[in-house]
């Protein structure tokens, strides 16, 4: 009895899911995607707290110490409502009116904190004080997690 | 003679679909974040009058001075001291509030040395400090008025 001459089969890369695969990964992207609305360089102060993470959508307050063109430091104030990326604001009187622009909406919309550790006290202390009069009542004072070394 | 017309199929071009999918994969690849940012949680209270009635007489008062050097209750202290120091009080009063005066010279940072350790009380003592206040510089002047000395200096 003769025997068949066995077929060939072709060698080919299965591209039939690759579809799927690419969608996924899409609608992944899409949904964890956080776009920063700061990016101002800050040197936060430690913590050994697990920090609490930030919601989507909080303000942004920030006091940075900043080289200016002379080679000396100046204090800039940004702000950003959570959406737009921050701007400069003038002086806490400014950053008042931004405040209270959002906590007339939602008195208990979260507020993120970031100051430079070295800046002095008394600075932060006019912040919190603006913020308290616009009504803002949830701040989340932004830290950079302090982890023992090795 | 009889022409016979040749039928196109009907479909949609789905040539170029893998090179636009894979081009927004890279797009969110490369611009997403994943929640870089933490903190600590801090509230503030509604800015009411009412809120000259704390009994200061009651509450743990912790001082800070510029370089990160700390009185608690007008003793020098460590930061690794406050939580063992404050842990009998809070057994008694769970809700004692603790007073946390910054001097307008002390930076950022020392402040936040200080309230990291006390929110570290559920991990040093077992027990959260809950009841933090942080006078601002308005809330002094109030009280100097009313008492005619500031009472945290």
């Amino acid at each position: 009895m003769a025997i068949h001459k066995s077929k060939d089969v072709k060698a080919y890369i299965p591209t039939a899911s690759m579809a799927d695969i690419a969608f996924l990964l899409i609608i992944f992207f899409m949904v964890t995607t956080v776009f920063q609305v700061d990016k101002t360089p800050v040197n936060l102060p430690g913590s050994w707290m697990r920090p609490t993470e930030i919601p989507r959508k909080a303000a942004f307050v920030v006091l940075a110490e900043l080289t200016s063109g002379a080679g000396g430091k100046e204090l800039v104030y940004k702000f950003s409502d959570g959406v737009d990326t921050s701007h400069v604001v003038p002086d806490t009187d400014a950053l008042y009116f931004e405040v209270i622009n959002i906590t007339g909406l939602n008195p208990l919309h979260p507020f993120v904190i970031k100051i430079d550790k070295d800046v002095k006290y008394s600075k932060v202390d006019e912040i919190l004080d603006a913020m308290r009069r616009a009504g803002a009542q949830d701040l989340i004072l932004m830290t950079e997690q302090k982890t023992v070394p090795g | 003679m009889k022409l016979v017309s040749k039928k196109s199929e009907v479909e949609i071009p789905t040539a170029s679909m893998a090179d636009i999918a894979f081009l927004l994969i890279i797009f969110f690849m490369v611009t997403t974040v994943f929640s870089a940012t933490k903190g600590l949680d801090f509230k503030l209270p509604k800015d009411e009058d009412e809120q000259l009635d704390t009994e200061t007489v009651e509450a743990a008062y912790i001082k800070v001075h510029p370089g990160g050097a700390v009185e608690v209750d007008r003793q020098p202290m460590a930061l690794d001291q406050i939580l063992p120091y404050l842990q009998p009080k809070l057994e008694r009063w769970p809700d004692k509030p603790i007073i946390l005066y910054t001097l307008p010279e002390a930076s950022y940072g020392d402040m936040i040395a200080v309230y990291d350790t006390l929110k570290q009380g559920p991990q040093q003592i077992g027990m959260e400090v809950t009841n933090i206040g942080i006078p601002t510089h308005r809330e002094i002047a109030q009280y100097t008025e009313i008492f005619g000395y500031n009472p945290f200096d």
